[in-house]
């Protein structure tokens, strides 16, 4: 089993290596963002609050609106490393599309390598790009905030040991739950076309109900009961957390991690049942 | 005990939706060593029943037997003595032709170095190691076809599948191809089962045929037998123009099946053409019928098949094919392999 694995992953990897383009794509949608939406849509709430507000009151309300957050920026940047955790998986499930359309996947499929290598090969190299993302993403925003004339990720809390652990888990789980959720959806669906389109339904809603990228203090009562449910807003909010040590979260960043666990035990049962079946041998 | 079928097929059935009978009660064997074609029209039921040898379809009822293993009871360790090489390419152009080679050596188990060292005698033995470092992108048709057989090879299997191996390829290829095939069954004793839409291989590549339709056997055995199955060979007369009808002479000779006249032209089968021949002209001349012209053919297997299913073997549905294969090829070119 492990040499099968081996030997698909290093195949992954191997073609993932040689599309210097797609790589380039993934970096471009993350560096967009934090370089032209981060920035341009930097706002500000103390800069409309009354003139009789101190500074400490106005900042006060910065906290409040952006959750414990220095401004905006700081609130935003964890948001997006929750939010190309979920979008970099998307191509991991169009991959074996089209290698099903190409007889790559049949030839595969043709020999003994068990369906968990087949399986696991893919689940490893197609969540290895979103995770790497995501901390590229991180460490960008950070790096940003030392760049004069950039607005950057302040942290402001010291992130021990502990804490690290946490934002690292929360990362790799959320970028595995949708990773293995795509790929699933990859072996069932077998046009492209339908793929996307199956993905384009999950995804926005996962991402728009999550409150990865509004400011927490103009989002409707309704839309924050929901988002607190979200995966997206369970990882986002183990980040904000632990950067910022903010005491505004009803919960600890151990009890996020918890939710992010159940969802990730609940999603990943029910898609390794489907892909039990859909990859059963003579079938 | 090893016995000298290798491939054993029972009373085999596939059906779809609990409808269409694709394969419908399929028996057959293949003997050890030999190379057998597997004829049929598109939708005859060839590609399913592949499938079902191969362990890649379950089948409704019947049993298939590969190597002593019942496929339905031990489909890995039918893998492992199959090599399987599919009508598309499937060659991962965005790996190079030895790495292609070794990450199938990995699906089969092997360890990093026996597949390295097996896919080095592997593209010596298919004559791609100069290009062996090359992106299989980059190969021309013949020389990914051969790619695909070395990735076949990498478990040194018993039997080889090989669904339309030829299509696409220019005659050069072509015949490169079966080279490779031919001196794998001589050298290792590799048993060949082949599909296949040109009937000029299988007529002169394989030892046995057996052609399927509508998901039915209709007929096995050795080309010549088939075609002598027909009662003998084609003997074409022409006769000098504005001569007499000698079709009742031609009918009245020993040996002859069947006289069809158009024009000035006989069209004759006999039991034996080229002795019949002399004693055809004679009769001929005889009967004041100048003789201008005369052919002997023995049957091809396109009369075998119009004979055993009732219809021409197609050259559009060979077309068909190609296009696909074609078009399967540009587009894994135009996005360098899939991504």
């Amino acid at each position: 089993m492990l040499r099968e694995l081996g030997s698909l992953t290093r195949r992954e990897f191997l073609k993932l290596g040689r599309n210097p383009q797609a790589i380039f794509t993934a970096l471009l949608l993350p560096l967009l963002y934090l370089l032209l939406f981060g920035q341009g849509f930097n706002i500000n709430p103390a800069e409309f609050a009354p003139s009789y507000f101190t500074a400490a009151q106005k900042l006060a309300l910065i906290h409040l609106y952006f959750r414990g957050a220095p401004s905006y920026y700081s609130y935003f940047a964890p948001g997006m490393v929750g939010f190309v955790a979920v979008t970099a998986t998307l191509f991991i499930g169009a991959n074996v599309i089209f290698d099903k359309l190409f007889g790559i996947f049949k030839r595969v499929r043709g020999t003994p390598a068990p369906t968990a290598a087949v399986f696991g090969s893919r689940l490893i190299a197609g969540s290895a790009q979103p995770i790497a993302l995501s901390f590229f993403v991180l460490g960008l925003a950070i790096l940003f905030a030392h760049i004069p004339g950039l607005t950057g990720l302040t942290v402001t809390a010291s992130v021990g040991i502990v804490g690290g652990a946490e934002i690292v888990v929360s990362i790799l789980l959320l970028a595995l739950m949708f990773a293995t959720l795509f790929l699933t959806m990859g072996i069932l669906i077998e046009n492209p076309q339908m793929y996307f389109a199956a993905v384009n339904l999950l995804n926005l809603p996962v991402l728009l109900t999550s409150d990865a990228l509004y400011p927490w203090g103009s989002m409707p009562a309704w839309l924050k009961n929901v988002s607190q449910y979200n995966p997206v807003s369970l990882t986002v909010n183990v980040l904000r957390e632990t950067l910022f040590g903010s005491s505004m979260y009803p919960y600890t960043p151990a009890i996020y991690l918890l939710g992010l666990f159940a969802w990730a035990a609940v999603l990943i049962g029910i898609a390794l049942v489907l892909v039990r079946r859909a990859l059963r041998p003579l079938d | 005990m090893q016995t000298s079928q290798i491939i054993q097929a029972e009373n085999l059935v596939k059906v779809y939706n609990g409808t269409v009978r694709a394969v419908d009660g399929v028996s057959f064997h293949v003997n050890r060593g030999e190379i057998f074609g597997f004829l049929g029209p598109n939708g005859a039921g060839k590609t399913t029943t592949v499938s079902m040898l191969s362990a890649s379809l379950r089948p409704t009822s019947g049993k298939a037997v590969i190597d002593g293993l019942e496929v339905s009871k031990d489909p890995d360790g039918v893998k492992r003595r199959i090599g399987v090489i599919f009508q598309e390419s499937t060659a991962d152009g965005d790996l190079t032709g030895r790495e292609n080679i070794e990450v199938a050596a990995g699906c089969y188990g092997m360890l990093r170095s026996e597949g390295r060292k097996r896919s080095e005698a592997l593209l010596e033995q298919m004559q791609i190691s100069e290009a062996s470092e090359r992106l299989a992108k980059t190969y021309s048709g013949g020389m990914r076809r051969r790619l695909e057989l070395a990735v076949g090879l990498v478990h040194d299997p018993k039997i080889l599948f090989l669904d339309e191996p030829t299509l696409g390829l220019d005659p050069q290829g072509r015949n490169g191809f079966w080279g490779f095939v031919q001196k794998l069954r001589k050298d290792e004793g590799v048993t060949v089962f082949v599909t296949t839409h040109y009937l000029d291989e299988a007529d002169t590549m394989c030892d046995r045929l057996a052609i399927i339709d509508h998901g039915k056997i209709v007929a096995t055995g050795s080309p010549s037998e088939l075609k002598d199955r027909l009662g003998g060979d084609i003997v074409t007369i022409k006769t000098a123009p504005g001569a007499p009808d000698v079709t009742r002479v031609l009918q009245s000779l020993i040996g002859v099946h069947t006289v069809q006249k158009q024009d000035d032209t006989y069209r004759i089968k006999c039991a034996n053409g080229e002795p019949f021949v002399p004693v055809a002209v004679e009769a001929c001349t005889k009967a004041g019928a100048a003789v201008m012209g005369v052919t002997v053919k023995r049957p091809s297997l396109d009369e075998v098949f119009l004979e055993f299913t009732g219809r021409e073997f197609r050259e559009e549905e060979g077309m068909d094919a190609t296009a696909r294969a074609v078009m399967v090829q540009r587009v894994q070119d135009r996005f360098g392999g899939r991504r």
